[in-house]
């Protein structure tokens, strides 16, 4: 009798165990079946428009972002059976299967979209209004792929890129169940940086901002070449990642990336009344005056739009090759003598300069 | 002598001078008159205009990406690989490309179109099978071929591929750090062979490259009627019924043994039993359980 109750307290905990571990195999055959397919480099089909679609899933690489964590179903949730029809685009904004560690709810990238919107990036204008050319404003696919981790390791006082067996070591000490530790050893060490390096944030904005067509649609100035032609830009293009790129002089310091605005808007970085805390934020130049990016940041040279900055450019331009090929045509000229001394287009027998003895005489 | 030999030097040296003062104005042109970036976005400008149907501006478009490749810095490690706008998921590395297949030199490496439930399959075939694998068959007289990797570089018989042989042990790992098995970049392709007293040959050989390559090159040069002539040479191997996808994946006497090219033990049993055959099997009927899932039984009517 007594082990017949506990039967039947036990029985009822039996069974969910069992059906979650019944839940458990269905995904991972789930991933499975999906990976019987999506492993080969070859699986692609040029479609009817002449597109090249690669259906390809390089395992090791989708194991080193964030979404390692997520099923196949968990964004591609239109896929129900296998084989299955050409999948829907990926909403990024549903639910997907994972609760968000800080509160109760299932994770999405909802509020990500929601700021996305009010930012000068949003298709919607103040009014309610689609804007103009709404189908050239980005959605997420637009400037990110699939995020990859980029840990970065702190032993001793001295940083450096990747896991360090060091200082994952202590986490793993009392963390030892699955890649428990090197999962949020990874995602955290990854937060403290940028997750993405400079130069690849400023592909992600020449994306749009360096396309002619583009620029011409929105009227746009070419921000991105005359980023580069910067010292910023220079340093960036050298490999520096202590300089900064696109994200970091028109974000709000301590905002959300997703957030960049019009430098006509009063909470803009880029307005002309917050310009100087923009150039002061922590790690930049911290004593810098409301001067420092007083002037056009971003000079282009249009001559129907900037005409005094295009004359002015001119003008250097000109300086500059005339006072550099006079130098250089003078030095040729030079050595050319110095390889025929003796040469002349007209030679005559009178000798050009008075001899020593006829000054005297 | 000493003296006539410090003159020549002298003279070089001039020479040299001049020359360094030529191509630094040379240098230096770019660098007054140009704009970064400049000569980029007029080229994309004029060869816009010149397009004037999507279908062009596509062409264009493709022409222009051919050498498009995306860099990802993850400061420990550099992954550079080929850059397909509109893609999340990440390729990684870029398949060796064949250069020793007589049927790509024309068709390329995504040549099925047809069938628009199975081309994706089969193109992923091609990534390791020679298209005459499958796209010719020995006649009912003739020996049955054997079947043998070839080098995609050489053309030439390769061992069984490492990469693919170590594929079991890589999948047994469960380390943090495991590295992680590619399916089908071996660097070789499966193409069928015959026994001449001997001498293993493949049934494209280095006379199939030169007609190919004799085509390719003298092609406008030939009548229409030349032309069609050539290409059914070409073709003359090609069988009219390709081999079907359960000739192979059967676990009954294959008409490929991927245990004797290398598979491994799990890898030949997927291929011939329940993944690959139960894929192809119920391609019509076999769902995903929706046991546990809500509206599955729906979904699935």
């Amino acid at each position: 009798m007594h082990y017949l109750t506990r039967a039947k307290r036990i029985f009822p905990l039996l069974s969910i165990f069992l059906l979650l571990n019944v839940n458990i195999d269905l995904a991972m055959a789930n991933e499975l079946n999906c990976m019987m397919c999506h492993k080969h480099r070859g699986l692609s089909r040029i479609n009817e428009k002449g597109e090249f679609r690669l259906f390809y899933i390089n395992s090791e690489l989708f194991e080193s972002g964030p979404h390692r964590r997520n099923q196949c179903s968990d964004c591609h949730t239109d896929i129900d059976r296998i084989p299955h029809k050409p999948a829907k685009k990926v909403d990024c904004t549903q639910q997907c299967h994972m609760i968000e560690p800080s509160g109760k709810e299932k994770f999405s990238h909802k509020s990500i979209a929601k700021t996305l919107a009010s930012s000068v990036h949003g298709k919607i204008d103040a009014d309610g209004k689609e804007k103009e050319h709404a189908e050239d404003f980005p959605g997420c696919k637009d400037c990110h792929d699939q995020p990859l981790y980029r840990p970065i390791s702190v032993f001793k006082g001295v940083a450096k890129h990747g896991v360090s067996e060091r200082s994952i070591s202590r986490c793993k000490s009392c963390h030892t169940g699955g890649n428990f530790a090197e999962d949020f050893y990874e995602h955290i060490t990854s937060r403290l940086h940028k997750t993405r390096f400079s130069k690849e944030i400023i592909e992600v904005c020449a994306k749009c901002h360096q396309d002619p067509e583009f620029r011409k649609r929105h009227d746009l100035d070419d921000v991105v070449t005359s980023y580069k032609q910067t010292f910023h830009g220079k340093m960036v293009a050298l490999g520096s990642e202590r300089t900064p790129d696109c994200i970091d002089c028109h974000v709000v310091e301590g905002e959300n990336n997703h957030l960049i605005e019009a430098k006509t808007v009063a909470t803009s970085s880029t307005h002309p009344s917050n310009v100087g805390n923009t150039c002061r934020a922590s790690d930049c130049h911290k004593n810098a005056s409301e001067q420092l990016a007083g002037f056009q940041t971003h000079v282009t040279y249009d001559r129907e739009k900037y005409p005094l900055q295009f004359y002015m450019l001119m003008g250097f331009k000109a300086l500059m090759a005339i006072v550099l090929y006079f130098f250089l045509t003078l030095i040729f000229l030079e050595l050319l003598r110095r390889l025929f001394p003796r040469f002349a287009f007209f030679k005559d027998n009178k000798p050009h300069h008075k001899s020593v003895k006829s000054r005297e005489e | 002598m000493v003296k006539q030999l410090k003159r020549i030097v002298f003279k070089s040296y001039v020479i040299g001078l001049m020359i360094f003062t030529v191509w630094y104005g040379y240098f230096m042109f770019p660098l007054i008159f140009g704009f970064e970036g400049k000569e980029d976005a007029a080229a994309s400008i004029e060869e816009l205009s010149m397009s004037e149907s999507k279908e062009d501006q596509m062409f264009d478009k493709l022409i222009a990406e051919q050498t498009h490749r995306k860099q990802t810095d993850l400061g420990y490690r550099l992954i550079d690989q080929p850059y397909m706008e509109g893609r999340f998921h990440h390729i990684g590395f870029n398949i060796q490309k064949d250069n020793a297949s007589t049927c790509v030199q024309c068709h390329g490496n995504v040549p099925h179109d047809e069938s628009r439930e199975i081309r994706s399959f089969l193109n992923m075939h091609t990534f390791y099978l020679a298209c005459e694998t499958c796209h010719s068959m020995p006649d009912k007289d003739s020996k049955p071929w054997l079947f043998k990797w070839y080098d995609k570089d050489s053309g030439k018989i390769a061992h069984n591929p490492k990469d693919l042989i170590k594929i079991e042990d890589l999948n047994a790992s469960k380390d943090a750090k495991r590295q992680y098995p590619v399916y089908g970049n071996y660097g070789a392709k499966i193409a069928p062979a015959e026994n001449d007293s001997g001498e293993i040959k493949f049934l494209h050989g280095k006379k199939e490259m030169a007609f190919a390559q004799s085509y390719k090159t003298k092609q406008d040069l030939l009548t229409p009627e030349k032309k069609s002539q050539m290409k059914r040479v070409i073709h003359r191997k090609v069988s009219k019924k390709p081999v079907q996808c359960k000739q192979c994946h059967q676990e009954d006497q294959p008409y490929i043994s991927f245990a004797e090219l290398g598979y491994p033990p799990s890898r030949v049993k997927e291929l011939t039993n329940v993944g690959a055959v139960g894929m192809i099997e119920k391609y019509k009927t076999f769902y995903m359980p929706a046991l546990l899932k809500p509206g599955g039984a729906e979904l699935d009517k």
